[in-house]
Parts: C-alpha cells; sequence; structure tokens
C-alpha cells in the first residue's frame, strides 16, 4: 500500500475513524455485544437505548459521574449519524419505532482488535493443508478435459486404496492433540469471520442497489437500452458475484442432508477430548449463520421488489418529469419570494367522496337542569369511618403563588421548570396543574408552545414521574410608579 | 350483498385504505376488486389500487365529451401557494429519496421541512413567525393526508408515498404554468428562455 492510499483510508474508512474515536471502548465493547456477540440484525430504538442507559450507568459509577455525560439516546443519535456511520438507522415497514443494526466498520474494527491479542499458538499445518485443497479444487474444478479428469481420480483412488489397506493392517495415526486444536481454532476463526462478512454481504447489496439507482436516475437514452444495459451485464443484484457467491452459500446451507451433517459434526467436534475450552458458540453456528443468512436474503429480496418498481415504465419516467418541473418551480418561486400572498393557487382532488347527511346528525336536546336542595343540612349522628375525606390532599395554591413570589424577588422571570427544581413538586401533578392555573396580581403566566419543558418529581410510591409541557414562564409584572 | 364488500366499500368511501393500517379492508378489497369497481361505479367514482405501495382510494371518473355524469361526489380543495409549493418539494424529495436507496420509508423533521421551505418564502419576517408558517403549512399537509405524525416521536413526519398519486405530472406542470404566468406579469417583461 501506497502513502496515498493508506492516507485515503485514514480519513475515509469509518472503520479507522472509529478506533480512533475517543469512546471507542464504549462504542466498540457495547455495539460488539449487543450486535455481534448476539447475532442481533435488528434492535429497536427502545430496547437499544435502554441497554446503553444501564451500561452508561455502570461505566458512570465505576469511572466516576460524568465520564459519559450525555444520555444513551444522543449517543445512538451520535453513532447514527452518517458522518459517525457505527448504527444503520431504519424504519422497518408498520413500524413507528426506528430500528438499529451494525455497520461492517464495527464488525472490521472488532475483528482487527480480535488480531490484537496474542495467540498461545499458531496453528500453520492446517492451513497449509487448507491451501492444498483450495488449490486442487481448482485446478480440478476448471479442468475440461475428461481424460485429465479420470486421471486426477484414478490418482485418487489409488491413495484411497492404499489408505485402506494399510488401516486394515492396523498401520494408521489418529490426529494428535495440536493438529486438533490447530484446526478447532481455524475452525472457530473461519465461522466467526463468515458471521462476520454477512454484514458486509448485505451493506455490498445496498451499495449495489444504489449504484443501480443512480444510473438509472441519471440514465440520458431510452428505456430499452438501460435494461439491456442492466439486465444484461452482470450489474442486476443477483447476477453480481457477491449475489451468486451469497446464493450459492445458502442453498448449500438450506439443503436438509446439510443442515443434519453439519449438525452432527459440530456435535462430535464440541465433544472431542482435546478440545480443553470448546467454544460454546460454534455448537450451534449453523443456526446462527442460517438467521443471518435469512436476514441478508430479504434484504436482496427487498431490494429487488423495490428495484423493479422504481424500474416500472411509468415510475421511471414519471419521477424524471417531476424533478425537472420542481426545478423550474422552484426557480419561478425564488423569484416572487419577495410577494406574501401570492394569487397562484392550485386544485387538488379529495381522496375520499364527501358525504353529508343531515339525518346523522344529533337533534337539538335541551339540558336539563338539576334542582340542588341544600336548604337542610343536619348534623350526623352516625359514627363513621372519616378518613377517606381526610386522606384527600389539597393544594393551597396561595402558598403556590407566595412560592413564586419569593422567587421572583431577585429576578425578573422564571421558568416553571426551574421553580420546581428550586421547589420540588409535593402534590405531584395535582400541584403541577395548580401552577398553570396561577393568577396573582404581581406577575403574569406566559406560555410558549413552541418549546417544550420536562418536569421531573417524585410520587408517593418513591418513583420518578416526568412530565412534558409547553415551557411556562412565570414574569414579574411591572409596577407603574 | 356480503359483509366482506360491504367493509371493503364503505372502508374506501371513508377515505384512502393502506395495506398496513387497515389489514382487513385491504385484503377485502384485493379479493373483491371487480365488484367494488362496479359498485363505486355507480357513484361516478372509480377504484385506484397500486398494489406495489400498499394503498387504494377512490376517484371522480374523468367526465365523457358531451354526456352529463352524475355530480361529483369527490371535493376538489384550493390550496394556497405555499401549501402547493410544499407538496411540490416534498414529491421532489420523495423522488429522490428512492433514487438513492432501496429504503422505503421517508422520514423527515420539522427542522428539514422548515429549512426546505424557508427560502422561498418572504425575507424579513423574524425566526419564530417563519417557523408559526411553515407548521400551519405542515398542519394543512397533515390533514390532506400526505405527511403524518410519526406516533410517540415529536417532530417527526412521514412522507406518504401516496403523494406520487396526487402530486403527478399533470398537476405540476399546471402549478408551474400558473406560478410561471404570474412570474411574468410580475416582472412586467418577457420571460427569456
Amino acid at each position: 500500500m501506497e502513502f496515498e492510499e493508506i492516507s485515503a483510508l485514514r480519513r475515509r474508512s469509518v472503520a479507522w475513524r472509529l478506533l480512533r474515536a475517543d469512546h471507542a471502548p464504549l462504542v466498540l465493547g457495547f455495539l460488539g455485544r449487543v450486535f455481534v456477540d448476539e447475532n442481533a440484525r435488528s434492535v429497536s430504538a427502545a430496547d437499544l437505548a435502554g441497554r446503553l442507559d444501564d451500561e452508561l450507568y455502570a461505566l458512570n459509577e465505576r469511572l466516576g459521574e460524568g465520564t459519559f455525560p450525555k444520555t444513551a439516546k444522543a449517543y445512538l443519535d451520535d453513532w447514527a449519524d452518517p458522518r459517525a456511520g457505527y448504527l444503520r438507522k431504519y424504519y422497518p415497514e408498520g413500524s413507528d419505532e426506528p430500528y438499529y443494526d451494525a455497520t461492517p466498520a464495527v464488525e472490521k474494527a472488532l475483528a482487527w482488535l480480535r488480531s490484537l491479542t496474542d495467540r498461545s499458538f499458531v496453528g500453520t499445518e492446517s492451513r497449509l493443508n487448507t491451501i492444498f485443497d483450495l488449490l486442487r479444487q481448482m485446478v480440478f474444478g476448471a479442468e475440461a478435459d475428461p481424460e485429465a479428469r479420470l486421471e486426477e481420480l484414478r490418482r485418487r483412488r489409488r491413495q484411497i486404496d492404499e489408505e485402506m489397506a494399510r488401516v486394515a493392517a492396523g498401520d494408521f495415526e489418529p490426529l494428535g492433540p495440536t493438529a486438533q486444536r490447530e484446526r478447532y481454532q481455524q475452525f472457530t476463526s473461519t465461522a466467526r469471520e463468515l458471521l462476520a462478512d454477512f454484514r458486509e454481504v448485505e451493506a455490498n447489496f445496498r451499495t449495489l442497489d444504489r449504484r443501480l439507482r443512480e444510473k438509472i436516475s441519471t440514465w440520458e437514452g431510452s428505456k430499452g437500452a438501460l435494461l439491456d444495459d442492466i439486465l444484461g451485464s452482470r450489474e442486476s443484484i443477483a447476477d453480481t458475484d457477491q449475489g451468486r457467491s451469497f446464493q450459492a452459500f445458502y442453498d448449500f446451507l438450506l439443503s436438509s442432508t446439510r443442515q443434519e451433517e453439519l449438525a452432527g459434526l459440530l456435535e462430535q467436534v464440541q465433544a472431542l477430548e482435546e478440545i480443553t475450552e470448546p467454544d460454546p458458540r460454534m455448537r450451534y453456528v449453523h443456526h446462527d449463520w442460517l438467521d443471518a443468512g435469512e436476514r441478508t436474503q430479504a434484504t436482496v429480496r427487498q431490494l429487488s421488489e423495490q428495484l423493479r418498481r422504481f424500474l416500472d415504465d411509468q415510475v421511471w419516467a414519471e419521477n424524471r418529469r417531476v424533478v425537472e418541473i420542481v426545478r423550474s418551480i422552484e426557480k419561478h418561486a425564488l423569484t416572487v419570494r419577495a410577494y406574501a400572498d401570492l394569487p397562484v393557487t392550485t386544485e387538488l382532488e379529495g381522496s375520499a367522496p364527501e358525504l353529508g347527511l343531515p339525518m346523522e346528525r344529533p337533534l337539538y336536546a335541551p339540558r336539563v337542569r338539576r334542582p340542588i336542595n341544600s336548604a337542610s343540612i343536619e348534623a350526623g349522628r352516625q359514627e363513621f369511618e372519616a378518613d377517606a375525606l381526610f386522606e384527600q390532599f389539597y393544594v393551597d395554591r396561595a402558598e403556590l403563588a407566595a412560592g413564586v413570589r419569593r422567587a421572583l424577588q431577585g429576578r425578573a422571570q422564571i421558568a416553571l421548570a426551574d421553580l420546581v427544581r428550586e421547589r420540588p413538586l409535593t402534590h405531584g401533578l395535582a400541584e403541577l396543574v395548580s401552577y398553570l392555573a396561577l393568577s396573582d396580581d404581581t406577575f403574569c403566566v406566559v406560555f410558549d408552545e413552541g418549546r417544550v419543558d420536562e418536569v421531573d418529581w417524585i410520587d408517593e410510591e418513591g418513583t420518578e414521574r416526568r412530565a412534558k409541557l409547553p415551557r411556562v414562564t412565570f414574569a414579574r409584572t411591572e409596577v407603574s410608579p | 350483498m356480503s359483509a366482506e364488500l360491504s367493509l371493503a366499500v364503505t372502508q374506501v368511501m371513508k377515505g384512502v385504505v393502506y395495506r398496513d393500517t387497515h389489514e382487513k379492508a385491504w385484503r377485502y378489497l384485493l379479493d373483491l376488486q371487480a365488484q367494488v369497481r362496479d359498485h363505486v361505479a355507480v357513484l361516478g367514482l372509480l377504484l385506484v389500487i397500486d398494489e406495489a405501495e400498499g394503498y387504494a382510494f377512490l376517484r371522480s371518473r374523468p367526465e365523457q365529451e358531451g354526456e352529463e355524469g352524475p355530480p361529483r361526489l369527490i371535493p376538489r380543495r384550493s390550496l394556497s401557494f405555499h401549501v402547493s409549493l410544499l407538496l411540490a418539494l416534498l414529491r421532489k424529495r420523495l423522488a429522490e429519496f428512492d433514487a438513492r436507496g432501496g429504503d422505503i420509508r421517508l422520514m423527515l423533521t420539522r427542522d428539514q421541512i422548515v429549512e426546505m421551505l424557508a427560502i422561498f418564502l418572504p425575507e424579513g419576517s423574524n425566526e419564530a413567525r417563519l417557523v408559526n408558517q411553515v407548521d400551519a403549512h405542515i398542519n394543512k399537509v397533515v390533514e390532506l393526508g400526505f405527511l403524518r405524525r410519526v406516533t410517540g416521536q415529536d417532530n417527526l413526519f412521514e412522507v406518504r408515498r401516496i403523494l406520487k398519486a396526487f402530486v403527478d405530472g399533470q398537476w405540476l406542470a399546471g402549478f408551474e404554468q400558473g406560478l410561471a404566468t404570474y412570474a411574468v406579469q410580475l416582472s412586467g417583461t418577457e420571460e427569456k428562455p
């Protein structure tokens, strides 16, 4: 790698940026646990914020208050911001709550971190074997001459025959402990890498989709030529190298005989005596692969479907026309922006018929006034439990008003939220509402609908409550001289 | 008449039927499409179903030439200049959004909408007044059903995809023409191409 290439990577690579971030241990530790260790591909904003909240609380407890000063939600927003790009935020169909998934950058940064930890031994022999296998697959697989293929098959049969003869004579050596551990090490790392790669595969599909859409939007030729170009080339999503490889993997994994074989092998390997510390996750790693694969498959399906819709004759032509016309509208609108009341109006057809049914309206019903007879109230003679009457609390408005006046002695105005911080609510919501209705000669109550304040208090049960309300300010009325 | 047909027809008479919010009515509408079409045709209405986008609604049947149709049941709404402009800008956003990636739902915050419209509003009005104006326009568009407040999140709106069915090339071209004519009148000169 050249200097320029590396410095460009340093500037642009999200993974590198993540590693350099001040909060990298927090981001990687948290996202790694939620998305990578648990193999989650989609976590709702509320869940994720809740877990991060716990994490931040624990960290602040341990490292001192203020180590991570922001709220969980603020951190998530930061991380999902395109400038950061650690999280992908999206709204699934039918949900008003956003969902998050980690980006491939997180996987890459984590993989690099993992490679930093020292390994007790580095297996080399098993990997050399793997390389030989790959080479044989390629050379043999690419061979078109039947005679050569037969020759190779005969060679292998001879080998097998020789091996069978040796085993029959009791002359064989089982795989030694070192060789077993080495292979297990290689197996776990490949299995993890495979799982991590799914995120990148999915991201690749999205990039492909974006590139196609860009091409479609800026296409200058005819529609037919565009279709030829997209469908004829290896560019349509399923026909790319990425698409083919993924499809082959998925088909391979989906076959039930493969599933059974995998499950059996994994069980046996995990039970091997020589593997002293089997990775518990590997036992069902094929399920994780399936989950992740299905998710990627769903993405591909969704992308292809939308792309087809986007390419649809009318939509395609309409979208381009729309963008052109709106540009011209914008241009004109700018030239007339100084005029407040433009007589230019439009008409738009409603989306449903309007029916006015006079008989559906309720008839006039005169209100009956109930006479109140309060002439004769006699003192009760019966003894009864009067506790219920006293248990109700009473909010003393005069006292609240006095509190406001006191607060306004030192300043011209005070926001309700600030006031409540100084004088905590003792009667909860009822007291808060009373504040809104205060009227006094020395101050006035100003409502600002445009801003929202939050007021906290602790109720009788000791639960923390929070109310959102328009900003309320108490302002001293100027005393005229 | 079956209860299914009854539900399908009344629901679509009430307003737009969405696949995700009116599951039952949506299913019946698809199954009984032909019957629903016959039914509303009597009233001079046309059923429009977009299966890919997942919505259905009624339209007035275009008037045949030389033939007097029944009176219109679907009202035409008159929109002010700025509401029309907001619709046009939202439509463009949607087109650009589709051109960019595979997400389906376009979400905009109130701030983004304010920013989008602000440069077309008269100068000199203070910030707070400007935001109030835009809020009023947004409310109108919400009322028209093209923006939807996202529940549980303040100041976040979803641009409903049905906008595409109403704010189409034809409508936009009409708006553009009206605006261009007016702009020429204002400047008092012929518009240069």
